[in-house]
C-alpha cells in the first residue's frame, strides 16, 4: 500500500495501475467500479483484478462491485484521512453489488497517522499475569 | 427465562423482550430489536381494550422462534378468561410476528387491539454507555405502513411496520377495531423490517422463508455434528444446548460469502471479534471445521495491513472487533476495525495449523500462507514494543478509545501485581508469551509441510526454542513455583511453552485452594490483592478458561487433573440448564453449593457455549496424529459410559468411547 498524504483520486488510480501484479489482492478475482461525484460530473474508473493481477481504465462498464461517493470523500480515502468502511457503514460511500470486494480494496487505501508503536527501552510490567 | 427476560436471535440480529412478548426499552438497558449494533425498535407494546396482557407461558420453539400465551389484563384480581392472546415471533431481517386472538365466550365481542411502536436507534456501544443522539428522527405513515427512521447526514436507519389485516396507522403506532365471533379467532402478520445503508449481506427479504431456511439450516447443523451416548442425562443436555446456542450464535458477515463463523455473544458482543472468534472455532474443531474455516478467511481478509493510531492497527495484526453501529460509522469510535489486542495475531497461526491437523485442508492453508506469514512477522517486528526484548508486549496508541488491557482478561484492572498495584505500560503478560510459542512451532510446521520453505521453519523452530529458554528463566516466580497466580498459567500449559520440570508446580497450583473453586479455576488466585469472586476477571471463573486449561492439563500428561476441571464445569452446567454464561463467580463450590452467576454476563456467548465442545475432546482425549485420531480417554466416574460417534476429519468419521473411572471428590478437592 501507498503512504503518500493528500494525493489525488486520478493519481491514486493511476499509481494503483503502474503496479501491475499487488500481493494484497493476490486472491481477489472481479471488478470494480468507483463513481466519484463531482458537483454535476461523475468521473469513473474501473478496476478490474485477475489474482492480484490490476488493470485501470476510466471505462463506464458494469462491474461486480459499484462505490460511489462524493469527490470529498473519496479525496479522503485516498488521502488516508477517511476510513472506507466508517464512510459505507454512514452512508458516504454507497455499494451496490458484490461487497466482498470492497474488504480486499480496502487494503489498499492509506492508513491515516501511521507511526510505529514505541520503542523505549524501559521494561515495566512483565512478571505478572 | 431464569429472569423474566425472552431473547430470540440469528447471528447479530435479535429481539429482547419480557415474558408477554412487550419491549419498553429505557436508555441505558439492552432490550428491543438490535441488527448490527444498532436497536431498531426500542418500544413494541400490545394492548387489547386498553389492557396489558398476562403471560400464561413462554414456549422457546428456535433459538430464532418462540411463543408467547397471553390473557388481557394485568391485574391480579381480574383476568378475562374468554379471551387468549398468542404472539408468534421469528428473528430474520428484523422479527415477524402472528398476532392470534380467540374469543371463548359464546358471544361476539369488539376489540381495540393497539400496538405502540417507537424507536430511539440507539447505538449498542450508547446503551452500554448511555449517551446522547446527534441526529434526527421521525416517524411517517407511508400508505399501509409506519416508517420508523434516524438520520444524521449521509446516516440512515429505518425501521418499517406493517401488517396483514387493515389497521389504522398512525406514528405512534398501529389499531387494529375488530369484531370476533362466538368461539371464533383472529390474527394478522406482523412485519417489522429493519433497514440500513451500507454493509448488510442479507438479501433475503422474506421474514417467513427465512424461518424456513433456518429451521433446515438448524436441523443439517446438528445433524453433521458427531452423536453423544452417556449414561448422564445432563451431559446430553448441555451437549444438545451447546449446539443449538452455537448455531443460533453464527453470524455471516457480509464479507464471508454466506458462510458462517462465530459471533461473541448476547447481548453486547454480537459482532466479530477476533479472540472470540478463534478460541470458539478452536473448541469446536472436533465437532464442526466450519467455523474455522470461515474465521480464519475473515480474520485473514481484515489483518491489518498499515500504521493507524486510531485503530491500532499494525501490518499483519488480526483485528480485535468490528462494529457497525452510528458511533464507528461517524469514527467515534474505532471499531471499523479496531485492532487492539496482542493475542489474536499468533492465536491465528495456532488456529490455522489445528485446522490442518482435524481437516488434512491444505488448499487453506497454502490460501492463508501470506496472512500467517505476515501474522508471524507482527510478533517480531510490531509487539516486541521496548524493542529487543523478544517478547510479546502491548500498549495502545489511541489513548482515547482504545483498550488498556489488549489480552483476554481485557477489563481495566484484570493486569495487578500481587499487592493490587496497577503495572505501567507497556505490558507483556505471561499467557502471550505462550501463545506466541506456539504459532513459531505450528508456523513451522506448516512451513515445512505446505509451504514448502524449510528454512523459514528452521528460523521459526529456533526462535521458538529461544523463546521458551528466556521465558522459562524471565518470567519464573522461583518462590513460589508459577508464572502468575492467576489462570494464565493454564494457557500456558497449553501453549506448550512451560518446562517438563516446572509442569507439576504449575498444575498444583492450577488445582489448589487458591485457584480451584471446586467448579472450576479461578481468573486470580484468593489472597492476591485485587482477588475478588465477582470482580470480571480478578476471581471469577470463567468456563471457556477452564476449558483451555483443562487441554493444557492433558498436553503435560494431567489426565486426572483435567477431568476434576471438566467435571466442575459441567457440574456447573446443569445449575445454567446447559447453557454457560460468561463467568460465575469464584466462590468456593463447599460455601455456595451451586455456582453464582456474574451480574452482568453474556449469555449465550460463544466461547461459553463452545467451552462443553473442548471438554469432551479434553476427556476423551481427542488428537489427530497424522491421518489419525487418537483416543485416550479420563473421565470423570459420574458421567459413566461415554460415545462420541461419528467425529469428522481427515480420517472421515470416527467413534470415540469411554468410560468414568475418575473419582472426582465434589467438595471441591
Amino acid at each position: 500500500m501507498s503512504d503518500s498524504h493528500n494525493q489525488t483520486v486520478a493519481a491514486f488510480f493511476d499509481e494503483l495501475g503502474s503496479r501491475g501484479h499487488e500481493p494484497l489482492l493476490g486472491k481477489a478475482t472481479g471488478s470494480a467500479r468507483f463513481d466519484v461525484v463531482d458537483s454535476k460530473r461523475t468521473e469513473r474508473w474501473l478496476l478490474t483484478i485477475d489474482k492480484g493481477d490490476i488493470g485501470v481504465s476510466r471505462k463506464n462498464a458494469a462491474a461486480d462491485c459499484v462505490l460511489r461517493s462524493n469527490k470529498a470523500t473519496f479525496d479522503g480515502v485516498v488521502a488516508g484521512e477517511v476510513n472506507v468502511l466508517a464512510a459505507v457503514l454512514r452512508g458516504a460511500v454507497a455499494v451496490q453489488g458484490d461487497p466482498k470486494l470492497l474488504v480486499l480494496l480496502q487494503r489498499l487505501f492509506p492508513r491515516p497517522s501511521g507511526r510505529r508503536p514505541r520503542r523505549r527501552h524501559s521494561s515495566t510490567a512483565r512478571r505478572k499475569q | 427465562m431464569s429472569d423474566g427476560i425472552v431473547k430470540i436471535l440469528d447471528g447479530n440480529t435479535f429481539v429482547v423482550s419480557d415474558t408477554r412478548g412487550d419491549i419498553e426499552a429505557s436508555a441505558t438497558d439492552p432490550t428491543g430489536l438490535f441488527s448490527y449494533d444498532t436497536r431498531f425498535l426500542s418500544r413494541w407494546v400490545l394492548t387489547v381494550n386498553g389492557e396489558r396482557m398476562n403471560p400464561l407461558s413462554v414456549d422457546d420453539l428456535q433459538y430464532f422462534e418462540t411463543r408467547f400465551f397471553l390473557v388481557p389484563g394485568t391485574g391480579t384480581v381480574y383476568v378475562d378468561a374468554n379471551l387468549s392472546v398468542i404472539r408468534q415471533r421469528a428473528v430474520g431481517n428484523g422479527f415477524h410476528e402472528k398476532l392470534t386472538i380467540l374469543n371463548h365466550a359464546d358471544e361476539p365481542v369488539d376489540l381495540s387491539v393497539r400496538l405502540d411502536a417507537g424507536c430511539d436507534f440507539a447505538d449498542l456501544f450508547e446503551v452500554k454507555d448511555a449517551l446522547e443522539k446527534k441526529g434526527r428522527y421521525s416517524a411517517r405513515v407511508k400508505g399501509d405502513k409506519l416508517v420508523l427512521a434516524y438520520d444524521r447526514e449521509t446516516f440512515n436507519r429505518s425501521t418499517t411496520i406493517s401488517a396483514s389485516e387493515s389497521a389504522r396507522i398512525d406514528k405512534n403506532g398501529l389499531t387494529f377495531k375488530i369484531r370476533i365471533g362466538p368461539h371464533d379467532e383472529w390474527s394478522t402478520q406482523l412485519d417489522v423490517v429493519t433497514a440500513l445503508a451500507g454493509l448488510t449481506g442479507r438479501e433475503n427479504q422474506d421474514p417467513t422463508g427465512s424461518a424456513r431456511r433456518m429451521r433446515r439450516d438448524l436441523e443439517r447443523w446438528i445433524d453433521g455434528a458427531p452423536r453423544l451416548e452417556s449414561d448422564s442425562d445432563p451431559l446430553k443436555a448441555t451437549y444438545r444446548r451447546s449446539l443449538v446456542d452455537l448455531a443460533a450464535l453464527r453470524f455471516s458477515p457480509a464479507i464471508a460469502g454466506g458462510r458462517s463463523l462465530p459471533a461473541a455473544g448476547l447481548p453486547w458482543f454480537m459482532t466479530m471479534f477476533g479472540r472470540d472468534s478463534i478460541f470458539t472455532s478452536l473448541q469446536a474443531l472436533p465437532f464442526t471445521s466450519e467455523l474455522a474455516a470461515t474465521t480464519l478467511r475473515a480474520l485473514g481478509d481484515w489483518q491489518g495491513v498499515g500504521l493507524d493510531d486510531f485503530r491500532d492497527e499494525d501490518p499483519g495484526r488480526i483485528l480485535h472487533e468490528m462494529r457497525y453501529g452510528e458511533m464507528t460509522a461517524f469514527e467515534e469510535r474505532p471499531h471499523s476495525p479496531y485492532y487492539g489486542n496482542a493475542d489474536a495475531t499468533p492465536l491465528y497461526v495456532v488456529l490455522l495449523d489445528e485446522y490442518e491437523r482435524w481437516t488434512g485442508d491444505r488448499a487453506l492453508v497454502r490460501e492463508r500462507e501470506l496472512e500467517a506469514r505476515a501474522a508471524l512477522n507482527w510478533i517480531d517486528e510490531y509487539a516486541d514494543i521496548p524493542g529487543g526484548t523478544g517478547y510479546v508486549w502491548y500498549q495502545r496508541r489511541n489513548e482515547k478509545t482504545g483498550l488498556e488491557n489488549q489480552c483476554w482478561k481485557d477489563s481495566w484492572d484484570s493486569i495487578s501485581y500481587r499487592d493490587g498495584r496497577l503495572p505501567g505500560f507497556p505490558r507483556a503478560t505471561c499467557e502471550l508469551q505462550g501463545y506466541a510459542y506456539d504459532a513459531k512451532l505450528r508456523g513451522a510446521r506448516l512451513a515445512r509441510l505446505v509451504w514448502k520453505d524449510p528454512a523459514f521453519a528452521d528460523r521459526l523452530e529456533k526462535e521458538a526454542a529461544d523463546l521458551k529458554r528466556r521465558f522459562n528463566r524471565d518470567f519464573w516466580v522461583e518462590d513460589g513455583g508459577y508464572f502468575a497466580l492467576s489462570s494464565n498459567n493454564g494457557h500456558l500449559l497449553w501453549s506448550g511453552i512451560v518446562d517438563k520440570s516446572k509442569a507439576k508446580a504449575v498444575a498444583g497450583h492450577l488445582l489448589g485452594p487458591r485457584l480451584f473453586s471446586g467448579w472450576g479455576v479461578r481468573t486470580l488466585a484468593e489472597g492476591e490483592g485485587r482477588y475478588n469472586p465477582i470482580g470480571y476477571h480478578v476471581g471469577t471463573v470463567w468456563p471457556f478458561d477452564n476449558s483451555f486449561i483443562a487441554w493444557g492439563l492433558r498436553r503435560y500428561g494431567f489426565k486426572e487433573e483435567a477431568a476434576v476441571v471438566a467435571a466442575g464445569i459441567l457440574d456447573a452446567a446443569e445449575f445454567f440448564e446447559g447453557r454457560l454464561p460468561e463467568a460465575f463467580g469464584g466462590y468456593e463450590r463447599s460455601q455456595t453449593m451451586y455456582p453464582v452467576q456474574y451480574p452482568t454476563a453474556c449469555s449465550p456467548q460463544a466461547w461459553s457455549t463452545g467451552t462443553p465442545l473442548l471438554l469432551l475432546r479434553t476427556m476423551l482425549g481427542l488428537e489427530p496424529q497424522g491421518e489419525f485420531l487418537v483416543i485416550d480417554p479420563a473421565l470423570p466416574s459420574a458421567i459413566g459410559r461415554l460415545e462420541l460417534l461419528d467425529i469428522p476429519g481427515r480420517w472421515g468419521r470416527i467413534d470415540a468411547f469411554g468410560r468414568g473411572r475418575v473419582e472426582i471428590d465434589t467438595k471441591g478437592r
